[in-house]
């Protein structure tokens, strides 16, 4: 079952078109996305994926059980970042402010590898709730909070950095693009049901998949020129972060799990979600407020290890975690 | 009947080109442009907007043309911005036709 469920989803088109881009990098392929091309590929996945959640949304009722999975989404968000900067200080050669901006990523999530394991679910058979978009949604930001904790703690406060606005880190954290258009789509989804859905899913429903084979493509040539260019920045223990604090976020999960009346597929879900890395959001939130924190860092690590791990290895773990603890 | 002016040239990180434009307004500046750029070499870094997900390499350069006093207070102000985002800033002096634009 575990071997078989490994193949399906890495021999499924989308997860073999971020090899082929993954590959075509690392081979120094000139091949590339235009950058507004993928831009609006990433927002059309995003609006995808809100509207889909919000519809599953208007038939659910909320329960004591799904507000449980709400905070324990929220809790993780905002504690793994501290074992990810524990992690990194004692394993690792990076610096205070390093470190911190890379643990903020990893308490964030990445919403590719979200949708990717909901495909992965989809072809195992099992089924997970709508609502988990509104769990991921919620899990953007705080680990963005503790972050910004842990770099500044026990620092005397710097001088201002010229031209910073009051409010400016606070908008890119709480209206930055996912976070927009993804609980935009889950209102509109929410609102509007099974009728609205009706109405746009020949947009939204059908091609899905192409595209989302289309995005990850970029995604695999964005991986490979990453890790091609930023690996020199790291050190052993900083790359193997990158593959082992995905497994302790997921171990803590699935712990979680085991406390929580959760389904297989929501497990599963939450689990990828606590174990995957942010590398759009975060990022953008870093540069803005700890700019002495090197990009590099903690771009390869999650876009050039952790992303790739999770999407061939990983997923399939945790779906296999979720069955075990929920079984 | 030309005029001398000063021509600030700023490459920034673009999430910082935000920040360098609230000074330039600030400083007195009466416009700037923004420019997207293409790809790139510096600290030891190869960059290309194309393939750079996160947009935290993406560099635009910013052009503005002013009066010396005016473009002073602007460079105090950008020396502290460069103190914390990447970027590469130059001046000269250019010739401009009509010196009431600036």
């Amino acid at each position: 079952m575990g071997l078989e469920l490994a193949l399906s989803t890495i021999l499924s088109p989308m997860v073999l078109f971020f090899i082929l881009g993954l590959m075509a990098a690392l081979m120094r392929s000139q091949m590339s996305v235009p950058q507004a091309f993928a831009k609006g590929l990433a927002i059309y996945l995003m609006m995808a994926i809100g509207l889909k959640g919000g519809v599953e949304m208007s038939k659910a009722t909320l329960t004591p059980d799904v507000l449980g999975i709400f905070g324990v989404a929220i809790i993780l968000s905002f504690l793994l970042p501290f074992l990810a900067y524990m992690c990194l200080r004692v394993a690792s050669g990076l610096s205070r402010v390093d470190a911190a901006a890379t643990a903020g990523h990893y308490g964030s999530i990445s919403i590719v590898t979200f949708v990717a394991a909901t495909e992965a679910l989809k072809m195992s058979g099992i089924v997970a709730d709508g609502y988990m978009v509104a769990v991921a949604a919620v899990m953007e930001t705080p680990a963005i909070i503790s972050a910004l904790y842990l770099a500044n703690r026990g620092m005397a406060k710097g001088g201002e950095i010229a031209g910073a606005e009051r409010g400016e880190l606070m908008r890119e954290v709480f209206l930055n693009a996912s976070v927009v258009v993804l609980v935009g789509g889950l209102l509109i989804g929410w609102l509007t049901g099974e009728s609205g859905m009706e109405k746009v899913s020949p947009f939204f429903v059908d091609p899905f998949q192409g595209v989302l084979c289309l995005f990850l493509l970029d995604m695999g040539l964005s991986a490979g020129r990453g890790l091609r260019q930023g690996w020199r920045d790291l050190d052993f223990g900083s790359i193997s972060f990158g593959i082992y604090m995905p497994l302790i976020s997921a171990t803590i999960t699935g712990l979680i799990c085991l406390g929580l009346n959760v389904s297989t597929g929501n497990a599963a879900l939450l689990i990828t979600l606590a174990a995957s890395a942010s590398y759009i959001a975060v990022p953008a939130a870093m540069r803005l407020a700890l700019p002495k924190a090197e990009p590099s860092i903690y771009l390869t690590l999650s876009l050039g290890v952790t992303f790739p791990f999770n999407l061939t290895i990983g997923i399939p773990l945790y779906i296999l975690i979720a069955q075990f603890v929920t079984s | 009947m030309t005029h001398q002016k000063q021509r600030l040239e700023l490459f920034i990180e673009r999430l910082a080109a935000k920040r360098a434009g609230r000074i330039l307004e600030e400083a007195g500046l009466t416009g700037y442009t923004m420019l997207p750029t293409m790809a790139g070499y510096g600290g030891e870094t190869r960059w290309q907007r194309d393939i750079d997900i996160s947009a935290t390499r993406e560099m635009v350069v910013i052009i503005s043309i002013g009066d010396e006093d005016v473009m002073e207070k602007a460079l105090e102000q950008l020396g502290n911005l460069l103190g914390s985002h990447i970027g590469v800033l130059s001046v000269s002096t250019v010739t401009v036709l009509r010196p009431g634009r600036f």
